[in-house]
């Protein structure tokens, strides 16, 4: 993959995460009987972000400003690892581990700037966030293994055309089960955590950032769509890559990839709709699932 | 010649440097300075001494010691050159940053901690290049006399004095194993000579023995489960500096005796050896960083830290002793290659981590993360200094713990070649769950460990009035974040150099292994057509252009004001005592995994004054270690029980011992002659 074919996706990306993030939030206003945001609002807040004023406290250090660019740093190199339309083409850097632990580095730098304001708050929700990144890790391993292992590779291109040139089974099936659940966690999303708030019932993530404003805040909130994004594409990629008949060019799968992006938002804002959000010592039970649904999937490999 | 010569250097230097402890009794400073400059200069002495030796292929040395004692026989191969360049790189840093940290031992027994500082270096060196079986158990147990004293250094207190106990008990019974496992090698062989003793041939039953032998005496010193119950008394008991040391190096001369006899001496070996080191690595992983996550004594953290990342390593060494018993010989080379590394990195980040410790420590005079906080303005470049050991210890890219185990879990993957059908496929899939899971317990307790001790506002007067450490300790800590970055910016020289390590030994091969042309990785064949990159550099690109687009995006709207003001708590006035704690931070933890933890919290409310409002609470919560309730506390009464009932024969009579005596005589010349 050429430099310049990574920097088409990368920009693709991250100027496309918002709008997701926007279809998400509009069928979600749809499902409650709202008319809900508009498509491209999380631009405008972008926008409106970028613009306002910040307050600190004046408790924290340089790692509090820091931290927001760390963030949407990784969420950006994640963009340029995930496999979307150019994949193979002697591929060979795009490695799972590097996906997964520059995830773990943004939430790093995250959670340790939480407990730089000084109050519980924050600190509550870092602690939380490092909690679920505990229960998310293991199982997101196994099931990106029962991949990993009929590829006999761990470079995100190489699964991604092994998983491709497979048929739909049973194993397939569980496998992409359990990396939605696993998507719904690590975006935050009802029953693990509520993008939408910070109060008592949730303090994950949102309470976790809750000290930003401004443009920082901007930052974070782009960083999460991109990360919901390559999530996204993660599970369509490596678990549904099945194309409709006769989609066989480029352009035909790019089409493809942008309706099965579509397809799962919708998705994504129908589960956060039909449930309600689960108390914070029941989710190691949903990450078990998880984990147990992959190795049912391996098993029946 | 010149290795040779640079090798008597060395142990010229850390010689001196125990005599120059003693010649100056009158003036503290001057023991200090002399004899941790000449620790200093010893152990850089050994990084050269470690690369001419690598560059070199080894060297041999023999000494003759004169009659009684015949050649001592030092052997600088590729294996033992990598641990004591691991040893000289640690060392140095150590010992500037000793430097600093021992102005506060002035008056304390300054001289008897520096010169005992020097031979600990002295043995630990001794250690890694004496290549005679004899030899190597007394260095071996010098160094753990030594190690002892240092531990017991501060006798005064109680606490140091039990560990210190426990510490020597523990390591001494590792020895006896340790000896075991080398007689019976000796024996077979008719030999005592390390370079004799490869490949020896042994019956299927003494080649098993030796290996249980040697696991448990090199587990024990390494800190292994379940033998490590010294190591989390021992390590915070002593001087930061020499913690450092044992954390960051003296626990890898039993990886070292590991790699001697799983890789040299004993050969390829049946799979459950593999296995069972594999079974002991993630067990010791996951309850390490466990037991870590709970702790807020910062140096009991670290400790249970070392235990943690034993295991990783383990994981490496059992995955490449699987390998080897099966037949894949490229995958040995890189199991064994990714638990190699991991030595070297966790002997740099773990060393930072300890200094850093002992810096916090020197200024604030507490190991209790609870009474800290605000350090970063107080400290800066302590704070980025433990910052950048945090981030590698747990395991984050670019740093050098992200490449081993990178590298490690690339080895794990690969055991379904090794181990055909679902077995294989399964027990490689819990592995690399249960190292990922260790992985996110390990950021999360290096998040807590950096949050609460760096972050935020000052939770003690202490903390409140501590200031920057002196230069020579930030000199030692700083380099050390250094060679954290650059092993893992560009971990290709360090690669390259592990092939050599794990060349030439039955069963592992080096050729398809880290052979890339490319600049920015080094890649290895798995089997026919398989292949897998390591690319550090690639890695690093990334990050940089994102970071670059952020503050770009960022800047794009000019630069908008910055308000101070104080954080929202609800309208009252912000204090220390809204802050999160760090026996908070891990409450989810340790309610998640409560069945293993078994947590004992007691709450006690003070309602003498008023039963309502107001109310004094305190809460305190602490694990109980299901090892040593289960395995330790039996076996310390079984033996209590069984010395109690020989008390009978001890009757305090002198004729009844002459008694005793004449009946042994007997008894052993009956047998005597019979035979």
């Amino acid at each position: 993959m050429s430099i310049t074919a990574i920097s088409i996706q990368v920009i693709a990306l991250v100027i496309l995460a918002p709008l997701v993030q926007g279809i998400v939030k509009n069928t979600k206003g749809r499902l409650q009987s709202r008319r809900g945001p508009g498509y491209f609002q999380p631009y405008f807040d972008f926008v409106k972000f970028l613009a306002k004023d910040s307050v600190v406290s004046p408790t924290v250090s340089w790692i509090f400003h820091f931290a927001p660019y760390i963030y949407f740093a990784t969420a950006i190199g994640a963009a340029a690892l995930v496999p979307t339309i150019f994949t193979g083409a002697g591929v060979q850097f795009d490695n799972l581990f590097i996906l997964v632990y520059l995830f773990a580095l943004g939430r790093f730098f995250l959670a340790i700037a939480s407990l730089d304001a000084g109050s519980s708050f924050g600190g509550m929700g870092g602690s939380r966030e490092m909690f679920i990144s505990v229960l998310v890790e293991p199982a997101l391993m196994i099931t990106i293994f029962t991949v990993a292992f009929s590829a006999h590779s761990t470079v995100l291109s190489a699964m991604a055309s092994t998983a491709a040139s497979g048929y739909i089974s049973l194993s397939a099936v569980l496998a992409a089960i359990a990396f939605l659940i696993i998507t719904v966690a690590e975006t935050g999303r009802i029953p693990v955590d509520n993008p939408d708030t910070h109060l008592e019932l949730t303090m994950v993530h949102e309470a976790m950032v809750l000290e930003y404003s401004g443009r920082s805040v901007g930052l974070i909130f782009w960083a999460s769509t991109i990360k919901q994004l390559v999530f996204i594409l993660l599970l369509i990629k490596l678990f549904i890559p099945w194309d409709f008949p006769g989609f066989d060019s480029d352009v035909m799968a790019a089409v493809s990839m942008v309706i099965k992006v579509m397809i799962i938002a919708i998705l994504l804002a129908c589960i956060e709709t039909s449930t309600n959000k689960m108390r914070l010592f029941r989710v190691p039970g949903l990450m078990v699932s998880a984990g147990c649904l992959s190795l049912l999937a391996l098993v029946a490999q | 010649m010149l290795i040779d010569q640079l090798y008597f250097a060395l142990l010229g230097l850390f010689g001196l440097g125990i005599l120059s402890a003693f010649v100056t009794p009158n003036s503290p400073k001057a023991t200090n300075y002399i004899s941790h400059g000449l620790a200093a200069l010893g152990c850089l002495v050994t990084v050269f001494c470690a690369s001419a030796a690598l560059q070199a292929g080894g060297q041999t040395i023999a000494v003759a010691l004169g009659a009684p004692l015949g050649i001592i026989k030092v052997r600088i191969d590729y294996l033992a050159a990598y641990f004591l360049l691991a040893f000289g790189v640690v060392g140095t840093a150590v010992s500037v940053y000793a430097i600093g940290y021992s102005r506060e031992y002035y008056g304390h027994r300054l001289a008897v901690m520096a010169g005992l500082f020097n031979a600990f270096l002295l043995s630990m060196v001794l250690v890694l290049t004496v290549s005679q079986v004899v030899a190597f158990v007394i260095v071996w147990e010098l160094m753990t006399v030594v190690s002892f004293l240092l531990v017991n250094h501060e006798y005064e207190k109680t606490a140091n004095r039990t560990a210190a106990y426990v510490y020597i008990l523990m390591t001494n019974i590792g020895t006896a194993f340790i000896t075991i496992a080398f007689l019976v090698l000796a024996t077979a062989v008719g030999s005592l000579d390390f370079e004799l003793l490869k490949g020896s041939a042994l019956t299927e039953n003494m080649r098993n023995i030796a290996f249980i032998c040697a696991l448990i005496g090199f587990g024990t010193k390494a800190g292994v489960m379940p033998m490590h119950i010294w190591l989390p008394e021992a390590h915070p008991a002593a001087p930061s500096h020499v913690s450092a040391m044992m954390s960051g190096i003296m626990i890898k001369t039993a990886i070292y005796g590991m790699a001697r006899f799983f890789l040299e001496f004993l050969g390829v070996g049946p799979m459950w050896w593999g296995e069972l080191i594999l079974g002991l690595g993630i067990v010791s992983c996951v309850l390490g960083v466990l037991y870590a996550l709970m702790e807020h004594d910062i140096k009991r953290l670290l400790a249970y830290h070392s235990v943690e990342n034993i295991g990783i390593i383990l994981l490496g060494i059992g995955a490449g002793m699987v390998f080897m018993s099966n037949g894949c010989p490229t995958l040995a080379g890189l199991a064994w290659a990714a638990g190699l590394y991991h030595v070297f990195n966790h002997a740099v980040f773990k060393s930072l981590l300890f200094m850093g410790a002992g810096a916090v420590m020197s200024a604030t005079h507490t190991k209790d993360i609870e009474h800290l906080g605000g350090l970063i303005k107080k400290m800066p470049y302590t704070a980025v200094c433990f910052l950048i050991g945090a981030a590698a210890i747990s395991a984050l890219p670019p740093l050098n713990g992200f490449v081993s185990e990178w590298l490690t879990f690339q080895a794990l993957f690969f055991l379904p070649q090794a181990i055909a059908g679902l077995t294989g496929k399964l027990g490689a899939v819990a592995l690399i769950a249960l190292l990922g899971l260790t992985g996110a317990l390990a950021a999360a307790c290096f998040v807590k460990a950096f949050g609460i001790t760096f972050l935020a506002m000052p939770r003690s007067k202490q903390a409140e009035q501590a200031k920057e450490v002196s230069g020579s300790m930030l000199l030692g800590m700083a380099s050390l974040a250094l060679v954290c970055v650059a092993a893992g910016v560009w971990p290709q020289w360090m690669i390259q150099l592990l092939r050599n390590v794990v060349s030439g030994h039955a069963g592992v091969s080096v050729d398809n292994l880290f052979q890339t042309s490319q600049w920015y990785a080094v890649g290895f064949q798995a089997q026919q057509g398989t292949t897998g990159l390591i690319t550090m550099p690639i890695v690093v690109i990334i990050i940089a252009v994102g970071l670059l687009i952020a503050f770009l995006l960022a800047r794009a709207a000019g630069t908008p004001n910055v308000e101070n003001s104080e954080t929202w708590t609800c309208g009252q006035i912000p204090t220390a005592r809204m802050e999160y704690t760090a026996t908070g931070f891990a409450e989810p933890i340790r309610r998640a995994f409560g069945t293993v933890l078994r947590p004992v919290v007691h709450v006690s409310a003070d309602t003498s004054k008023n039963p309502y409002h107001g109310v004094r609470m305190s809460f305190q919560a602490h694990v109980s270690y299901f090892i040593n309730e289960y395995l330790y506390q039996p076996l310390t009464k079984g033996i209590l029980t069984i010395a109690n009932s020989f008390k009978r024969i001890q009757a305090g009579s002198l004729q009844l011992y002459i008694g005793y005596i004449m009946a042994v005589t007997a008894v052993v010349l009956i047998i005597g002659t019979r035979w």
